[in-house]
């Protein structure tokens, strides 16, 4: 980690460091490292475990147990296509591959230019106005992949 | 008058003749187009657009209204250009014009599509509190009488006696009890949590309060998914209102409550991973007993209830446990709440009495296929409930009915699916999705869904054999009788159904010399 990332990552764990008689809650340290740092680097394991006077093993643990917590750097725009089965019957399959095929890269992988990352979610309860597909922290219905074209940003953007 | 005097008269005038507009601010409104609508809209001086929670009505979003001479007015499906016919009140039609609402019976989802979420104003002069308020002057053991009475069974799927659970906790002794309401509504297909959550979040904590005072909790956790990110920001949001207005007290003490964010693990939606989750753990199931009512969050007595179940509870303390007892049939009192979804022309959510059968439901309300398409089959229940073909529709959802035919009701969600869709295929997703989530405590759903999984690619590959289809078969039985929770216990249902009921489909995509000669 850079100075500046390790500096970050002190003022992100001063809040979670358990006071006495309180319990550590690796989950929401976590979660908040995530936060600050766009990811929760490997080498972020021990001052995290130091911070929260637990094994290092349970970190890891629970950061390799949740799908939403990534130890790698991402694309700089998340696109999720929701494979929920009420989107399914509505071909977010399909979608999918389509969004795979323009976008030259399979699931769970980044574009070559560090852009786009391509996810599935499970369910984001938008059932009524699927197929859905996520784009960063925004939610779209009835998408087709012409729309979710138009809304992936060119490279350095 | 000068120039500024007349520029204020002239605003004034505006602010009088203005035109109220209401839009919903759901999610799935807003990804429907209910944004592009208010920004659309902003900035004309006499047009006031007020966001408020979703009917449910989602073939009818984004979906404007405004009030009329005997109600609100409806436009369905409204796009920025038809500001001029709205404002002339043109081609809007009436609640009673839209069967899809007139048919339903609604309780917990009444007030929905009228007011705005966060004003607790407007919670309170629409009724609601009320059950709270009546709640709070009265014993524990009256409550969980109440309960008990009603006849409620819990709404997150496993429909245990909810006056039980409760009152578990609550004799149970202890110097800390929490209160925890399971909003990991992981269940693909199902959303009224959602809708709850984000367009009337003073009635969950409202069913918490209830339930700290039957129990004797001092403090709540609303653990909210994290697709949810909409549910989570309006709980918080709606929390510090209430704490502002001074209202979150029990007995004149504080009640603690706070929203704790998931990280996308569907078996967290058990109560046990739940609350391994909520202690910042791995998400993994607890063998049980104990019981979480016994010895839950912190080894502490602990109520993990869903937020459909604290928001009918409100209804039951409000209206009288009687009122719960006298709808729905003898096994499943009171009203369901079907989310549906899939295929169908009207995809929305249903509040009705227990009883109605599939058929009538898709039916009346679901209003048919979308546009050409052929029914194939419906999944009740989640990605754990049972595929029915249309032979079987003729099945009353009660949780009895659903028990007796080996199906569940699940969360109530109801997915259509038409005849493109590709059922080998969809066989070998639910095992992807359930290999995916499986948290890996017991041994038949960690290696059995990844074992089950692989069968599924082979065949829907082209490699399979006839021993394939029969080993699955056999795995799914295991994986019924010995999985630890509902995840590995029901994950094979929908498989097995989809081999029961379209099994050609399977058998035509074994090679020749893999095919059986029955």
């Amino acid at each position: 980690m850079a100075t500046s990332e390790t500096a970050l990552l002190d003022r992100v764990l001063e809040p979670h460091r358990p006071r006495p008689g309180e319990q550590a809650n690796i989950l929401r340290t976590l979660l908040a490292v995530q936060q600050a740092l766009g990811h929760v680097p490997p080498n972020a394991i021990g001052p995290v475990a130091d911070a929260l006077k637990v094994p290092e093993a349970h970190v890891a643990g629970v950061l390799s147990y949740y799908p939403d917590l990534h130890t790698a750097s991402r694309g700089r725009q998340i696109v999720r296509v929701c494979l929920g089965e009420a989107c399914i019957a509505n071909r977010s399959m399909h979608l999918l591959a389509d969004l795979q095929r323009v976008l030259g890269i399979g699931l769970g992988e980044t574009t070559k230019d560090g852009q786009t990352t391509l996810e599935r979610v499970y369910c984001l309860g938008n059932c009524g106005v699927g197929p859905t597909v996520m784009v960063d922290e925004t939610i779209y219905g009835r998408a087709s992949v012409s729309d979710v074209e138009k809304l992936l940003k060119p490279n350095g953007s | 008058m000068d120039r500024e005097g007349t520029l204020e008269c002239f605003n004034r005038l505006n602010l009088c003749m203005a035109v109220t507009l209401y839009l919903s601010n759901d999610t799935s409104a807003r990804a429907a187009g209910a944004d592009c609508l208010a920004a659309a809209w902003a900035d004309i001086p006499d047009i006031r657009v007020v966001r408020t929670s979703s009917r449910g009505a989602f073939f009818l979003e984004p979906l404007v209204e405004r009030d009329g001479p005997h109600g609100r007015l409806l436009w369905p499906r409204a796009e920025p250009d038809d500001l001029s016919r709205i404002r002339n009140e043109a081609g809007g039609i009436s609640l009673p014009e839209v069967p899809f609402l007139a048919q339903q019976q609604r309780a917990v989802f009444a007030r929905f599509g009228t007011a705005q979420p966060l004003s607790l104003e407007e919670y309170r002069a629409n009724g609601g509190w009320r059950g709270w308020e009546r709640a709070a002057n009265l014993p524990s053991e009256a409550i969980i009488a109440e309960l008990k009475t009603s006849g409620l069974r819990g709404r997150g799927g496993a429909a245990f006696p909810v006056w039980h659970k409760w009152d578990i906790a609550r004799r149970t002794s202890a110097d800390q009890k929490y209160v925890v309401a399971n909003a990991d509504e992981g269940d693909a297909g199902t959303y009224c949590d959602r809708m709850i959550m984000e367009g009337e979040p003073f009635r969950l904590i409202e069913g918490m309060l209830i339930c700290a005072k039957a129990v004797g909790a001092d403090h709540g956790y609303v653990y909210c998914r994290w697709e949810y990110p909409a549910a989570a920001a309006t709980m918080q949001a709606a929390i510090a209102e209430i704490e502002r207005a001074g209202l979150l007290t029990i007995d004149e003490r504080p009640f603690r409550l706070e929203v704790f964010r998931g990280a996308g693990s569907y078996v967290c939606g058990e109560e046990t991973a739940l609350l391994s989750s909520l202690e910042g753990g791995r998400g993994m199931v607890k063998v049980r007993p104990p019981y979480p009512a016994v010895a839950g969050l912190h080894g502490k007595p602990t109520v993990v209830s869903n937020v459909l179940t604290f928001g009918t509870v409100v209804e039951i303390m409000c209206r009288g446990a009687d009122w719960h007892a006298a709808l729905g049939t003898a096994g499943s009192k009171g009203l369901i709440v079907l989310q549906l979804g899939g295929r169908i022309r009207q995809p929305g959510l249903v509040e009705i009495p227990f009883g109605a059968t599939l058929a009538e439901v898709l039916e009346r309300f679901g209003g048919g296929m979308a546009d050409g398409s052929r029914f194939k089959a419906v999944q009740v229940g989640g990605p754990l409930g049972s595929l029915f073909p249309e032979s079987q529709l003729h099945i009353p959802l009660c949780f009895d009915t659903f028990n007796e035919a080996g199906a569940v009701l699940g969360h109530g969600g109801i997915v259509v699916f038409d005849d493109q869709t590709d059922m080998v295929e969809l066989a070998r997703h639910y095992m992807t999705f359930t290999a995916d989530e499986s948290c890996g405590k017991c041994t038949p759903c960690r290696i059995g869904s990844v074992r089950a999984r692989e069968l599924l690619e082979r065949i829907e590959g082209g490699s399979g054999t006839g021993a394939d289809l029969d080993l699955l078969a056999d795995l799914g039985d295991t994986m019924k009788a010995t999985s630890l929770c509902a995840h590995g216990g029901r994950a094979p249902y929908p498989v097995l159904t989809a081999i029961e009921h379209f099994g050609d489909e399977f058998r035509r995509r074994l090679p020749s010399n893999g095919r059986r000669e029955s």
